[in-house]
């Protein structure tokens, strides 16, 4: 193991505090019948027989669940609460609607907290799938055998655990987040309820968003079509490289994009930047990275 | 510009507002607060971050995917950097997010673009010496994250995450938080000694001046400052290797500083700066 796993296992066990939240709950139909779900690949079928795939690969894969869930979900959906709750609110500082605060959120945690398990599960999974099926399946085939059927095994039915784990993830992120807001819905069924136009007062007190252009400015009531359009991309986020191909979009002529593609020396530098980090002082580059504006404090 | 941020929430017009946004960024002193405050400009950026996740394991990320996401990353740092916003977007964990891309370990270039941007936003959130910033990224993993990079990554991408780990040792509660236990000091000392042994290879002035801070730091605390006297790399005492900083005054008191610290007074004599005794060291919290 490397010195940063040291690093890391060290700031795993007393970084980040556990949130008080249960377990994840994983739809129990899924996971009892994993079984209909799992591909066993039609080339396997004579070997699978033997080696009884049917009732291994579920069981492998169920391990391998079991073994990733809990941190990745626990981890996602604290993150994506956190997240979602100050800026949905801020968001939503001056609409009247409880159940269009409670939408947008939904649809940002979910979004979120789904990238997030899937992003962070994907590699862990995928070793462990291999790993369980490996013991699984150990001494019943010869060692190039078993990496061939593991490996394609895996291949099949990662994406189904991917699954399993984003679904939790996404649920268990819209309960946590309407436990959050719920005294903000509370707030707009009060005023609603006493006739008064909602607004939420905390948000409104800075320089802005008062300060805002008038362009820019929040306006009292409900949102617009446009507005509620943002939110419903979360619905929308990319699940695979070939769909974030498409939404990144086309490639543009060359010369019109913000990387330095032809800079001399190959150097890299942010994006926008007129100018290069060169081979010039530490702080300079750090400060060209980090995005100019005033030198560094000295020390 | 009120336009272009209000085009960042417009599907068809996001690409270009990213662009041109970014490209201006610095001419707008206001346009963190108005990022933050104006309807789902930030909910657009967050949707852009995650956008490219599934290009990252296994590695796809094109070149433009990596530009386009590094533009709404220069905005974040926009957001990041401003005394009006700063809070709020750690209140918001936004920084969470680019964790995963600090974890990639592709040498593409449009990795190293997007783990160099990244590590900027982090950069900018250190450079302002606020414990407030400090605390936060001792709650997350950013130090493995950086060590990480410190041992992968490119010559920039080792100096930003350096500088990062610096400032976090610079402030006491970093300091503490990275002296309390062995194997935290360890796995920080192993980084930074191979790091060392690497710039025999390929020097960098600029990527040793932020190591020698970072040792000098560690040695402010007692029990590193013992542990030094063993585990500092010899290469740190070595006149050919420190040569290089012959034109930097700053670096070489820093150096002679840390080598008194450690009890190599002869050495640190020869670097010809005027320490003459050890800094006392810090008590510990």
């Amino acid at each position: 193991p490397s010195k940063s796993d040291a690093a890391a296992a060290a700031a795993a066990a007393d970084g980040k505090p556990a949130p008080p939240a249960p377990g994840p709950m994983i739809d129990p139909n899924i996971i009892a019948n994993l079984h209909n779900y799992i591909t066993i690949n039609p080339q396997l079928a004579i070997v699978g027989e033997r080696l009884q795939l049917k009732r291994l690969v579920p069981m492998a894969v169920d391990r391998a669940i079991v073994e990733i869930i809990s941190p990745v979900v626990d981890r996602s959906v604290t993150i994506a609460c956190m997240t979602t709750q100050e800026l949905v609110l801020k968001d939503h500082a001056m609409e009247p609607e409880g159940e269009a605060l409670r939408k947008s959120a939904h649809l940002m945690v979910t979004g979120l907290a789904q990238s997030l398990a899937l992003v962070t599960a994907k590699e862990p999974l995928r070793i462990a799938v291999a790993n369980n099926l490996r013991a699984l399946l150990t001494n019943q085939l010869d060692a190039n055998m078993l990496e061939q059927v593991v490996a394609m095994l895996v291949a099949d039915n990662l994406d189904l655990c991917c699954q399993v784990i984003e679904k939790a993830a996404g649920e268990r992120a819209q309960r946590e987040i309407d436990e959050r807001l719920g005294g903000a819905y509370a707030a707009r069924a009060r005023a609603k309820a006493a006739g008064q136009q909602f607004v939420d007062g905390a948000l409104m007190q800075g320089r802005f968003p008062g300060a805002l252009p008038e362009a820019l400015r929040p306006r009292p009531g409900q949102l617009t079509a446009q507005q509620q359009r943002v939110y419903e991309d979360f619905a929308h986020i990319p699940r695979t490289a070939a769909a974030a191909q498409q939404s990144a979009g086309q490639p543009r002529p060359p010369g019109s994009t913000g990387q330095p593609e032809g800079s001399e020396g190959g150097s890299i530098g942010p994006p926008g930047s007129r100018q290069q980090p060169g081979s010039g002082d530490a702080e300079q580059a750090a400060v060209a990275v980090a995005g100019g504006g005033g030198g560094l404090a000295p020390p | 510009m009120e336009a272009l941020v209000l085009d960042l929430t417009v599907t068809a017009a996001k690409e270009t507002a990213l662009l041109e946004l970014s490209k201006k960024r610095e001419s707008f002193p206001e346009l963190a607060p108005y990022l933050w405050h104006s309807f789902g400009t930030m909910a657009a950026l967050l949707q852009e971050i995650v956008s490219i996740y599934p290009m990252l394991q296994p590695p796809s990320l094109t070149a433009h995917a990596s530009n386009r996401v590094c533009n709404a990353l220069a905005l974040l740092q926009c957001v990041a950097s401003h005394p009006e916003t700063r809070s709020l977007f750690l209140q918001a964990h936004i920084p969470l997010f680019l964790y995963p891309f600090l974890n990639t370990i592709s040498k593409t270039r449009p990795f190293e673009y997007l783990r160099l941007t990244s590590l900027g936003v982090i950069g900018a959130l250190v450079k302002v010496d606020d414990t407030e910033v400090i605390n936060f990224l001792l709650s997350t993993e950013i130090i493995p994250l950086c060590l990480r990079t410190m041992e992968t990554g490119s010559e920039l991408s080792k100096t930003v995450a350096t500088f990062i780990v610096q400032k976090i040792l610079l402030d006491n509660v970093g300091l503490n938080y990275i002296c309390a236990t062995a194997e935290r000091f360890f796995a920080v000392g192993a980084v930074l000694s191979s790091m060392v042994t690497g710039l025999a290879e390929q020097p960098s002035v600029r990527l040793l001046k932020h190591i020698i801070r970072c040792y000098l730091r560690l040695s402010d605390n007692p029990r590193a400052r013992e542990a030094l006297r063993q585990c500092l790399p010899d290469l740190l005492r070595n006149p050919q290797f420190t040569a290089c900083l012959k034109d930097d005054i700053t670096t070489r008191r820093w150096l002679a500083q840390l080598l008194v610290n450690v009890g190599h007074l002869q050495e640190a004599a020869a670097l010809g700066t005027d320490v003459v005794g050890p800094t006392p060291p810090l008590q510990q919290a």
